[in-house]
């Protein structure tokens, strides 16, 4: 029995002007059905680009990412964008919400994607949507735009269009980079939160401890390895503490 | 939520960018619909003149027997009815063959098309017989001046030229100069029908040029021929001399009085003195000698190129021209201002894609972020790609309504302006072809950075946002 997630030396390299970025360097990683993972490491070390390729978003050089055994690699466009709609919830910090679109609307979205949605089925997604903001405390917000909502506020309505597909794995790059410690903690708490209630499997990157205090694995990674040998996972993130 | 719903959010969301795209299409959509339905109407309006008119076909001396040439015996077909032949000319007894030849060749060219053909706002027709009408061109002094003076015979001559109006005077009465007298043996008749009948005459000229009867049946002294002096000038002329009705004019010394002015025509004819036939004759010396014969045919889609053939052929000394006539060189006039306007119109749009192209590279550009947000949560680039498309084809769809009414206005405005006096005609077809091309001028510009977009990868769409 395969892993539900698992790569097997995933390697990516990028060329840049000439010169070869190896931001991936043979990635053997698994991941259970129902953990939750935190991606730390320093800038640079392939956090963004590992999860992405994990979630059907960049072709790796070398290597698989079996889901449920599945190479996704081999899919074609359609079926990996199937793939994407389906079976994950992505969230990244600048994947933001469509300024046209309400709440409600935003976080319909993914669905108008998925193939042959009728109108009985779009009156049972606008009522799982709402019953999603409900759970996300965001009811009284169904009918605002983004721009009228908080920082906050807009990563909740960003975590339930994630899971408007029911996804079985939730992606986030940096989901609450740019929010402060009280509304990052909030945030956090929602993940903690669906990976409870709804069973999901969660893979965030981030570079804020906070996440440590919720996650169930922490994978730290450096120059597009994984640090297998970790004692203490903040002991290896601060290894530039600022001593006088 | 729809696809379509997403595409006319994302469109509303960049007002002003797509308003500039908007315009241009709008404008271009109305400038190639007026000019459409200007060109459509003034041809049409042409066209149905014909049909009710019959063309005409212009009889000349052949030039080759002036001992011209060949380069010149090509410029022959170019030439129109208005045109004038100096110094060559067809024995007026070649008419009777000529018109023999005519007739025939139009009967048989009728019953080979199976008879009548149907017209629009023709009544079914039977097949008339052609009227003719000589004409004499010489240049002459008129008041010390050297002007092309052209005898006809002025009742045939206006029911040719059924566009010849005059802004004052008259057309003389019922009868021509040459059967005023009634002791005097007519050349021919017209009955009110525009029949003619051809006879023979005798007449000769006084000591004064005057024209006179040779010889009265009862042996009384020959009285003058009444109308023998009457002139009618071409509007041009007319206006540049400061000529009216009544006035006197000397042409090589006989004086003859003006009975009409013509309207102009935007042909020679504006430039002329006409004179009676006969009178012209006489006075030039060229007794039985005419420079051209005008024949219009009297039956619509008359096979006049059929007997412009078989009078090449047969009758030798002559050529024959088949040509619309005032219609046709309003025609080929249509046709030229159309072309040019059209090169005109089309480099403007060719401009204004390529500007369009430039909005649109740089808008879907700044919607790189998003795109890569569509694509994470599983649009797949077919289903991008329709974004980009209904987006631009309501755009252009938009346009093309838009600028559909415009054009409508402009066609108005633009018949006005060129004077084409035709009414102006709308069909549905102008409508389709408005919607059509603005939907493409709006697609064309999209396809490209639409494809190549759709087929970018996420990743990059990453990077861009974070630099961004
Ligand atoms: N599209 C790309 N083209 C070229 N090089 C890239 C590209 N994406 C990433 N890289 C390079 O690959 C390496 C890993 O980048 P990655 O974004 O995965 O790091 P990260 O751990 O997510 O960093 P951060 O914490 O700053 O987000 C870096 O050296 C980066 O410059
Ligand atoms: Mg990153």
């Amino acid at each position: 029995m395969s892993e539900f997630i698992e790569t097997k030396g995933l390697k990516k390299i990028y060329h840049v002007g000439g010169q070869k970025v190896e931001a991936l360097q043979g990635i053997d990683l698994e991941i259970a059905r129902g953990d939750f993972v935190v991606f730390m490491g320093h800038s640079g070390s392939g956090k963004t680009t590992l999860v992405s390729t994990i979630g059907g978003l960049t072709r790796p050089t070398e290597g698989t990412v079996l889901i449920e055994g599945n190479d996704i690699w081999k899919l074609n466009d359609k079926q990996l964008s199937h793939f994407r709609n389906r079976k994950i919830g992505f969230m990244f910090q600048s994947f933001s919400l469509l300024p046209t679109l309400n709440v409600l609307n935003n976080v319909v979205m993914p669905a108008i994607f998925s193939a042959n949605s009728g109108k009985k089925d779009s009156d049972t997604l606008k009522s799982k949507a709402i019953s999603l903001l409900t759970d996300l405390d965001m009811k009284r917000k169904v009918n605002s735009f983004p721009s009228e909502l908080s920082g906050g506020e807009q990563r909740r309505v960003a975590i339930a269009r994630a899971l408007i597909n029911d996804p079985e794995i939730i992606l986030a790059d940096e989901p609450t980079g740019d929010l402060d410690i009280r509304t990052e903690r909030e945030v956090i708490d929602i993940f903690c939160h669906i990976n409870n209630a709804y069973q999901k499997t969660l893979i965030i990157v981030s570079h804020s401890l906070t996440w440590l205090e919720k996650a169930k694995t922490i994978i730290v990674m450096k120059d597009g390895l994984i640090f297998k040998d970790l004692a203490d996972p903040v002991e290896a993130i601060m290894d530039g503490v600022c001593k006088p | 939520m729809k696809i379509l719903r997403l595409a006319l959010l994302e469109l509303l969301r960049r007002p002003k960018k797509n308003l500039v795209i908007a315009s241009s299409i709008v404008i271009a959509v109305a400038l190639l619909t007026s000019l459409s339905i200007v060109s459509n109407s003034a041809n049409l309006a042409i066209m149905e003149i014909i049909a009710k008119t019959g063309h005409t076909l212009t009889v000349r001396p052949a030039v080759t027997s002036a001992g011209t040439n060949p380069e010149e015996k090509n410029q022959e077909y170019k030439l129109t009815t208005s045109e004038v032949v100096l110094g060559s000319y067809i024995p007026e007894a070649a008419v009777p063959e000529i018109m023999k030849y005519y007739d025939k060749a139009i009967k048989e060219g009728w019953e080979k098309k199976g008879g009548l053909v149907s017209n629009p706002g023709i009544p079914e027709t039977s097949l008339e017989p052609a009227t003719w009408a000589p004409r004499l061109f010489e240049k002459a002094e008129v008041d010390g001046q050297e002007v092309i003076v052209t005898g006809i015979e002025i009742r045939k001559e206006y029911f040719v030229r059924f566009w010849w109006n005059l802004t004052s005077g008259d057309w003389p009465a019922e009868t021509d100069v040459r059967d005023v007298n009634t002791n005097v043996s007519t050349l021919y008749t017209i009955g009110s029908d525009g029949k003619v009948t051809i006879d023979k005459t005798e007449y000769g000229v006084d000591s004064s040029g005057r024209l006179i009867a040779a010889q009265d049946k009862t042996g009384k002294a020959a009285p003058i021929l009444k109308g023998w002096d009457d002139a009618y000038l071409g509007g041009a002329y007319a206006k540049a001399k400061g000529l009216k009705l009544g006035d006197k004019l000397t042409i090589n010394k006989s004086e003859f009085t003006i009975r009409g002015v013509l309207e102009e025509t935007n042909s020679a004819d504006d430039y002329m003195v006409f004179i009676p036939l006969s009178t012209a004759q006489k006075l030039f010396n060229k007794e039985g000698q005419i420079s051209m014969v005008s024949v219009r045919a009297m039956c619509p889609n008359c096979p006049v190129g059929d007997a412009m053939v078989e009078l090449n052929k047969h009758v030798t000394g002559i050529t024959a021209v088949s040509q619309l006539d005032v219609a046709g060189v309003q025609f080929d006039f249509f046709n030229m201002l159309y072309k040019f306007l059209l090169a005109v119109i089309v480099s403007t749009i060719a401009v204004g894609i390529f500007s369009i192209f430039n909005i649109v590279t740089g808008s879907l550009y700044a919607r790189i972020r998003e795109i890569g947000m569509l694509k994470a949560i599983g649009a797949s680039r077919f289903q991008l790609f329709r974004i980009f498309i209904y987006e631009h084809f309501i755009l252009g769809l938009a346009a093309g309504i838009c600028g559909y009414v415009l054009g409508l206005g402009m066609a108005y405005i633009l018949n006005t302006l060129l004077d084409t006096g035709a009414v102006i005609r709308i069909t549905t077809d102008f409508l389709w072809r408005a919607l059509i091309l603005g939907i493409v001028c709006s697609l064309v510009a999209i396809i490209y950075p639409a494809y190549k977009l759709s087929k970018l990868k996420i990743t990059e769409t990453f990077r861009t946002q974070w630099e961004g």
